[in-house]
């Protein structure tokens, strides 16, 4: 099992989007993949197709003592999927609670799926420091962040780089972090010089520009992620290339599925 | 061979041609061929040999044996790869004309009838500037010189300083304004080159355009000496160590003087590095013979061989753009010369004269527009010719001082090359001195007269083609010469008797012609050598028909009539040529295959790709079973690595997922991307450079003879069409000379 952490220093640049499309364009790429949504807004089952009216999730598992296992479904995008499920403000508190003291919680959960060698885990995380996003990144093998070309986004940049640093360097497993530039606006200077300058900060670690795309928005309206929404989109391209600098990053490819 | 280069083990086997190419290669890499004893011995040996072979007395039986062997070794040869069988080539080729031309000369002038000698001297006359021409050429352009670019030093702080001069008097601002944006982005540093475009014009808004652009802006007081003068007024005014210039409708690729500086760094004698002119837009050979981008054009030769050839012998000259020089080694020779309206090889002369050395780089690094219509392309040439005319007579190669031999015989052959138009229409005549007048103009047999000319013809077009094929097919020469020949014979002699008697014209570029029509003014010479060589063929035919008393008489009736047959082939495909098919675009377009993006209006951004593009557009491909309707607002982007160009633009042309769409209002910052993700491509040029499909002889005649057709057919035409519509001349018709 390989861990592939999103994350991002703050909200509403498009991580879970960026998941949901990626774990879509793994699964088509023949990669076994399973999405586990670490963000209390319980957003990424929207993308991949899964019931909206159901509550359950890893949150009320893990509170109720349950295996993760039972709350595992399957969107109609073909991804298998651990949503968060919809819990109270109290509950989630007392889960917080517990994971601050219980650095366990994560790798031990994930252990007890008991996963294939090869495959995929891509996790969501809230935007931002938080107990999920330690959890996550104390273990994950590959870190994707995620960023907007803007001048807020790029200030934030120096906070993710330290508490990536924090948590994963120096980890015997860890395999590095990457960059996606998410919702680019090529029309625009501001947006264009944005990239330029986030781009010539992170250099090689930028893995991928994905365009600003009607079609990326389109597609979760309809339950659906881009990749599998608008064969000719942009943005669903920019994505599909992102996966493909993903997988090259595995050490094999493998072609069983969950 | 070579350690170095291993030849794969499980590679194909060499052929029999290949070790042939190999050997001769070694064989000419041979260290001995730098002490001057060998070749002295060697040379006098070769030269002992050739004129035996040139002067040996031999009967027809045996002249056509000695024909067939020297045609079978051609042959041969000419599978062998490699600068051995290309010399080799060559020297059957002067071996079989010299032979022809030492027969000719002591063995069929034998006139007594003084029109027989008067048309016998005539061709003679042409004969002998034509072998003169050949041989010259041949010493051109046999051995290539192929320079590579030299790269820059890594440190940037040792690259020179560059001025940029965009000389331009009435041409519009669209078409400048592309050169100036592009020119402005060339990767150099840009504390370390600026942008001066040179205003002969004078106008309102080109110096707003530059102001806006960030481009110097220069005028003068008068316009003396036109295009030199404009360029010395500015030399004047600047202070860059070095000066590239650009016509203004030519831009530049932004490697363009990375490319370039590196041979100057390293030469510090080198004055002047040209590169090849590439035009984007079909010239009136390629448009009205529909042969753009399948047959190399005119100006290709020039560019793929000849500079190439001059090169080796440090005489590249300076083609008025596209070219760089050292501002110290252009201040020795006084600026740009004035002297002559072809300033620019003048000012090369003029350099070699002063011990510089000049460059040519084989790698194109410009783009512009040819020249939109017959007319212009003629007046252009044959300025070209006056101002060669006026430097023999000014400027002598082969007089005064400081030229080695191997540069005064490329300038005399650039020079003597524009005298091609009167020994044309001879050559374009002559069989009709028998059929028409009964002249013999040569005082010999017919099988005598095969037995020499052919070896001399078929040669000299082997190796024409051995060594020109990339750049010119076979036979193409002929189109192109006798389709000048009649308008560039005057101007030439006059101008050589009176040198001052030529004025400069600018040659009109970015026109559009809005329909059809035929030339008749321009096509007129061609018609009549048409109709004569036509009346020739009637005449020998019935001359056949009759019945003759010799075999002789009907052996030089059908070498006459073959020769007219040929001459009606290339006089009906000039005629061809001035069938002005019409040209609506005043921005041509350029094919090009590139990602890029549609965002739609609703937001939607749609993967495609580019089909071409131009200064107002770009051709866009959708993907299968998608379309836009007319009408439709875009935003479209084009790639260059990481760099993405957006554009708004209008789809003006939408069928079925084919999409054409024209931008709308760009921003000055647009129109620099734009250009970035286009026309300043590094690769766009070179990569199509001299990839044309390989010369062969009978294709390309076979082509020209349907070429011919279609001549005869339009002129048919357009004969009816005269007789029911009475005279009509189009108003955009006109000669200018």
């Amino acid at each position: 099992m390989k861990t592939i952490a999103i994350v991002s220093a703050k909200g509403g640049v498009g991580k879970s989007t960026v998941c949901a499309n990626l774990c879509v364009a793994l699964r088509q790429a023949g990669q076994a993949v399973l999405a586990l949504d670490l963000d209390p807004q319980n957003a990424l089952r929207l993308h991949l197709g899964a019931d909206p009216a159901d509550i359950n999730g890893i949150a009320r598992a893990s509170l109720a003592g349950t295996p993760w296992r039972d709350a595992c479904v399957l969107g109609s995008s073909g991804v298998h999927l651990l949503p968060f499920g919809l819990i109270n403000e109290s509950d989630r508190q007392a889960l917080e609670l517990s994971l601050a003291t219980d650095p366990q919680w994560l790798p031990r959960n994930l252990a007890s799926l008991d996963l294939a060698d090869e495959a995929l885990v891509l996790i969501d995380t809230p935007p931002g420091p938080s107990a999920y996003l330690r959890q996550v990144l104390s273990m994950a093998d590959l870190v994707v962040a995620v960023t907007l070309a803007d001048a807020a986004s790029y200030a934030t940049l120096p906070m993710l780089e330290g508490l990536i640093l924090n948590y994963c360097a120096g980890r015997s497993s860890y395999a590095g972090h990457a960059y996606i530039i998410n919702q680019v606006d090529g029309a625009r200077r501001l947006a264009k010089d944005a990239a330029q300058v986030t781009r010539d900060a992170l250099g090689e670690r930028v893995i991928g520009v994905v365009h600003q795309d009607q079609a990326v928005g389109e597609a979760l309206a309809h339950g659906r992620t881009a990749v599998e929404h608008d064969p000719h989109s942009q943005g669903r391209l920019d994505l599909l290339a992102c996966a493909q600098w993903l997988m090259q990053q595995l050490p094999r490819s493998g072609g069983a599925t969950t | 061979m070579k350690a170095s280069s291993p030849r794969p083990q499980d590679g194909p086997a060499e052929t029999r041609a290949e070790r042939a190419a190999r050997w001769g290669d070694a064989l000419l890499a041979l260290p001995v061929w730098a002490m001057g004893w060998v070749r002295l011995l060697v040379g006098a040996a070769a030269g002992v040999l050739l004129v035996l072979a040139i002067t040996v007395n031999l009967d027809a039986q045996q002249q056509f044996l000695f024909g067939a062997l020297c045609f079978l070794a051609a042959l041969a040869l000419h599978r062998v790869a490699g600068r051995l069988a290309t010399l080799a080539i060559v020297m059957l080729s002067v071996t079989a004309s010299l032979r022809y031309m030492y027969w000719r000369v002591t063995d069929t002038l034998g006139f007594v009838d003084p029109l027989d000698m008067a048309f016998g001297y005539g061709l003679l006359a042409a004969e002998l500037y034509a072998l003169c021409v050949m041989l010259l050429s041949y010493f051109q352009t046999c051995w290539p010189l192929q320079r590579k670019p030299l790269p820059m030093p890594a440190d940037v702080a040792h690259w020179p300083t560059v001025d940029i001069f965009i000389p331009t008097y009435n041409e519009p601002l669209d078409v400048v304004r592309q050169s100036v944006l592009t020119a402005l982005s060339l990767d150099w540093p840009a504390d370390k080159f600026r942008v001066y475009v040179l205003d002969d014009g004078r106008r309102d808004d080109f110096r707003a355009f530059c102001e806006e652009a960030g481009a110097g802006y220069l005028t003068r007081s008068d316009n003396r000496h036109a295009k030199a003068g404009n360029i010395n007024a500015a030399l004047a005014r600047t202070h860059g160590e070095y000066v590239a210039i650009f016509d203004c409708d030519h831009i530049p690729t932004r490697s363009f003087l990375q490319i370039c500086m590196g041979w100057f760094l390293k030469d510090p004698k080198l004055a002047m590095l040209q590169t090849p002119h590439v035009f984007f837009s079909p010239d009136p050979f390629e448009r009205n013979l529909e042969t753009f981008r399948t047959v190399p054009n005119e100006g290709e030769l020039f560019y793929g061989v000849v500079q190439d050839g001059n090169d080796l012998w440090n005489a590249t000259f300076f083609c008025g753009s596209c070219a760089v020089m050292r501002r110290s080694a252009l201040a020795d020779v006084g600026g740009v010369a004035t002297e002559s309206v072809t300033e620019d090889a003048l000012t090369a002369l003029k350099m070699n004269r002063a011990g510089y050395n000049t460059a040519y780089l084989a790698v194109p690094q410009a783009a512009g527009l040819a020249t939109e219509n017959l007319s212009r392309h003629i007046g252009q040439r044959t300025r070209w010719a006056r101002g060669m005319a006026q430097i023999i007579r000014l400027n002598n190669p082969l007089l005064g001082r400081g030229l080695k031999i191997g540069q005064r015989l490329c300038y005399l052959n650039a020079m003597l090359h524009f005298f091609f138009g009167l020994p044309r229409v001879v050559f374009l005549t002559t069989p009709l001195a028998y059929l028409l007048f009964g002249a013999n103009v040569f005082q010999s047999s017919a099988i005598m007269v095969a037995a020499y000319a052919l070896p001399h013809i078929v040669h000299s077009n082997m190796a024409s083609s051995r060594i020109q094929g990339r750049f010119r097919h076979s036979f193409w020469n002929e189109i192109y010469e006798a389709v000048l020949a009649w308008y560039i014979m005057r101007p030439a002699l006059v101008t050589l008797v009176r040198p001052q008697s030529a004025i400069f014209n600018v040659t009109a570029k970015g026109g559009i012609i809005p329909q059809d029509y035929f030339d008749w003014t321009l096509a007129r010479p061609y018609i009549v050598l048409l109709g004569l060589n036509l009346l020739g063929l009637v005449v020998g035919v019935g001359l056949l028909l009759a019945g003759t008393d010799s075999i002789d008489t009907t052996l030089t009736i059908v070498l006459n009539l073959a020769w007219t047959f040929y001459n009606i082939v290339i006089t009906s495909a000039s005629v061809a040529v001035a069938g002005e098919a019409r040209q609506l675009r005043s921005t041509p377009r350029v094919p090009l295959d590139l990602p890029a993006t549609a965002g739609l209006a609703d937001g939607r951004l749609v993967a495609c790709r580019t089909s071409d593009f131009s200064q107002g557009g770009l051709g866009l491909v959708l993907p299968e079973g998608l379309s836009v309707p007319l009408g439709e607002t875009l935003q479209v982007s084009v790639f260059r690595n990481d760099e993405e160009g957006v554009f708004p633009a209008v789809v003006t042309f939408s069928r079925g997922n084919r999409l054409g769409v024209s931008f709308r209002e760009l921003t000055l910052e647009q129109e620099k991307d734009l250009a970035q993700v286009t026309f300043a491509r590094a690769d766009t040029w070179a990569n199509v450079w001299g990839r044309h499909t390989p010369d062969s002889p009978l294709t390309a005649l076979s082509h020209i003879g349907r070429i011919g057709l279609r001549g005869f057919t339009l002129l048919l035409r357009e004969l009816r069409g005269r007789a029911a519509a009475g005279l009509r001349r189009p108003a955009t018709a006109e000669t200018e000379n």
